[in-house]
């Protein structure tokens, strides 16, 4: 046999013209089909999203049935004015604490003006000896020295103890735009079939409603669903992020370069390293575990602040923001570290060369020429690591967030709650008005996420800028 | 110096089973060499982890001048150069035995920070690696980190001194503030140049230091590098023959050499007067190479 010409061997390997252009159709098709199937699952992503936004929105306005139990037109004609002209934020302040003065009662009337008053110079509800007597005590009540209550605040009182607007039935955004009158048919057939047994259906008036609004976001919780708002549970996920970032930023950015930078390979390390990648998958509920077993039992007398303000602080447990914080700080840890160690060895290793040939040491070299380079990335990391941990409920119920709260949270030793469980615990009442409260503080976290998010970009942006 | 001590020695590989002969010292007779030595290595030999990438170097590089080492891929000659410095202490699994004088100091003795030691020994690299910072900042950094004491004035003061000495100051004095990657790739090396300049070294290691750049780029370094001479001594790593020939003073060749085991060692084979090495070199291995019959 003579040896075949290696070209003309490899040359058969090859489809002749006919095949290639057969084969050609079919290649062109799967590519077309895969297009095709990439596309579709994006669509259903797009969908699950869209459908995510639907609900909540929907819940989150529409037409409400609601019954006064004084009407404010009847309250501004009382008082002389004309209803068709003036409601009932067009009365003066005075004629607002005289709606009060007559409809609350004295005890109720007594908390109120001891938690603010109501004038500079005059009391309404507390006598001028008792009052005196008060805020010449240990712990004088807040009245006593904050600033007296102005229109606006006198005017949500006077909506919530004179008006007493009651949500008897809420409809949802689409429903009450598409069918307006199939709503009050319900709420008239509601009647009909004996429901809403104190009210006649003559006292009921439909009118749209925002469940969020800013009133809702600046308003503390109450039991009340029309009044009830979210103020503390916002105030309370800030404290959280803020707890969260002060402790999982240093430490993981600080392990990420240890391990980068210095760590030389080691089974030691190894295993570290192999220990981090698995805690990153690890349930957020067994952090919450941790959480109360350490952080909030042991380390009570430091959650709980007492070693600090010797047994003053406002918890008198440990199951605080602090507690909670550091919980979240430990769950996002190991994403933290995991980011910003790709973020650090993404740096060319000729930089770290080129700071060290000038006679500059290791840290000089990491602090001054490696950290800002990889900062986009690690800031990146940590913000959607700390966006998802200010969505986490589990841990935080574990770690005793607390479910009715309505004082703002005053620092990191304060007992507090957070949107997530807000939302939670409103989803777990049976009136309807719940489900809308708990659709509307659902927006207030995904724009609270979004905030995050948007301040990510912002400084990756800031510091890419910087590095160029 | 005595040179010619320790012909026979031996130095032991990790695994103490391999005995390296010492090849006799092939560098030139000293007698000539009047100008005195900046850094001498005494039989160093360098592994990454087990392996012994070059064998028993011993070299004498003289002040003030540009000494070359050539050679084919994978001889070491790099791994030579940045052992100069100790900047394969940066590689995990690097280890130097031997040692490496640095005006009669062994800069592997204990004790020894390997930080002063590249605060006077810079490197400039094969591929430009300026910092992401602003030119200024590129230069100025180098001479931060090393306790530069003047104030904004007598910093300005020193970039611009770095900068007229790497040649760049006229195309770049407009634009200190801009970032060191809006330059050229040539005018980025100077600009490493200049950076290694700052700090003040005694002797500046170039690694390749034109292999990335056009030939125009890399006419102006070669000239830059003549003009370093008269105040630093310059040690280059150049795969570039002509390149060894038209700039140094003196010339180190290195070959791969199989030894019994199979293991590629790069040794030093012949190191000369440049024009002597390119002319009329000792060994034959540098005139196959020389006359490019391999490498």
């Amino acid at each position: 046999m003579s040896v075949q010409a290696p070209e003309r061997r490899r040359a058969d390997f090859f489809p002749t013209e006919e095949e290639y252009t057969g084969h050609l159709g079919w290649r062109s098709r799967k590519a077309t089909w895969f297009q095709g199937f990439c596309m579709a699952m994006l669509t259903i992503a797009v969908i699950a999203l869209v459908t995510l936004l639907y609900t909540i929105i929907n819940d989150s306005f529409g037409l409400v049935a609601i019954v006064n139990q004084n009407q404010p037109e009847d309250i501004v004609a009382d008082l002389g004015y004309d209803p068709e002209t003036t409601g009932l934020n067009g009365i003066t302040f005075d004629e607002m604490v005289g709606l009060l003065e007559a409809n609350v009662s004295s005890g109720v009337g007594r908390r109120l003006e001891r938690e603010q008053r109501f004038y500079e110079n005059r009391l309404v509800f507390e006598s001028d000896q008792v009052w005196a007597e008060i805020c010449a005590s240990e712990e004088p009540p807040s009245g006593c020295t904050a600033a007296p209550r102005d229109q606006a605040n006198v005017f949500a009182l006077v909506q919530e103890r004179v008006v007493q607007p009651d949500v008897i039935a809420s409809n949802q955004l689409v429903h009450s735009l598409l069918d307006p009158g199939g709503f009050e048919d319900e709420v008239a057939s509601g009647f009909e079939a004996g429901r809403f047994q104190e009210y006649t259906f003559e006292q009921v008036e439909f009118e749209w409603r925002a469940w969020f609004s800013p009133t809702f976001l600046l308003s503390p919780a109450s039991a009340t669903p029309e009044i009830a708002g979210i103020r503390t549970a916002i105030l309370g996920s800030m404290w959280l992020v803020i707890i969260t970032v002060l402790f999982a930023v240093p430490v993981g950015v600080g392990a990420a370069i240890y391990l980068v930078e210095f760590a030389r390979p080691s089974r030691f390390n190894n295993l570290i390293q192999t220990n981090i990648n698995n805690l990153a998958g690890v349930p957020s509920i067994i952090y919450g575990m941790l959480g109360l077993a350490i952080l909030v039992r042991v380390l009570e007398p430091i959650t709980s602040g007492d070693i600090f303000t010797g047994g003053t602080s406002p918890s008198d447990n440990g199951r605080t923001i602090l507690s909670a914080g550091m919980t979240l700080g430990l769950l996002t840890l190991p994403v933290v570290i995991i980011s910003s160690q790709e973020a650090l060895k993404a740096v060319p290793d000729s930089l770290r060369q080129a700071g060290m040939a000038l006679g500059a040491t290791k840290w000089q070299t990491v602090r001054s020429q490696i950290l800002p380079v990889a900062m986009p990335g690690v800031l990146t990391g940590t913000i959607l690591a700390v966006a998802r941990a200010v969505g986490e409920t589990a841990p935080l119920i574990l770690v005793g967030a607390a479910s009715f709260i309505t004082v703002d949270p005053s620092g990191p030793f304060s007992k507090f709650t957070a949107l997530p469980i807000q939302i939670f615990q409103w989803t777990s009442f049976p009136q309807e008005e719940f489900r809308n409260l708990a659709a509307a503080a659902s927006i207030a976290l995904l724009l609270l996420l979004l905030t995050l998010n948007a301040a990510a970009v912002i400084l990756r942006n800031r510091f890419s800028r910087r590095v160029e | 110096m005595t040179n010619e001590t320790s012909t026979e020695e031996t130095v032991t590989s990790p695994a103490g089973d391999v005995p390296v002969p010492r090849i006799e010292r092939a560098a030139s007779s000293p007698a000539v060499n009047s100008v005195p030595n900046v850094i001498e290595t005494r039989g160093m030999s360098v592994f990454y982890g087990d392996f012994l990438a070059v064998a028993d170097v011993s070299l004498d590089f003289a002040k003030n001048q540009i000494s070359a080492l050539i050679g084919p891929s994978g001889c070491g000659k790099s791994t030579v150069l940045r052992s100069l410095n100790r900047m394969n202490d940066l590689v995990p699994t690097a280890r130097t035995v031997g040692e490496v004088h640095y005006h009669g100091e062994n800069i592997y003795a204990e004790g020894i920070d390997p930080v002063r030691v590249r605060r006077t020994i810079g490197m400039v690299f094969q591929k430009p690696n300026p910092f992401p910072k602003s030119i200024h900042d590129n230069i100025a950094w180098g001479a931060k980190v090393n306790g530069f004491k003047g104030n904004k004035t007598d910093m300005e003061g020193l970039v611009e001194e770095a900068l007229r000495a790497a040649a760049l100051w006229d195309e770049v004095k407009d634009k200190l503030a801009d970032s060191g990657y809006s330059l050229s790739g040539g005018q980025q090396q100077r600009l490493c140049i200049a950076r290694a300049i700052a700090t003040k070294p005694d002797v500046i290691l170039m690694d390749e230091p034109c292999s990335s750049l056009d030939p125009i780029a890399t006419l102006r370094i070669e000239e830059l590098m003549l003009e370093l001479k008269e105040n630093y001594s310059i040690i280059i790593v150049t795969h570039n023959m002509q390149q060894a020939a038209r700039v140094s003073d003196k010339t180190a060749f290195f070959n791969v050499k199989l030894d019994d085991t199979g293991m590629r060692t790069g040794r030093l084979v012949e190191y000369s007067p440049t024009d002597q090495l390119f002319t009329s070199p000792r060994e034959k291995d540098t005139e196959d190479y020389i006359t490019g019959r391999f490498g």
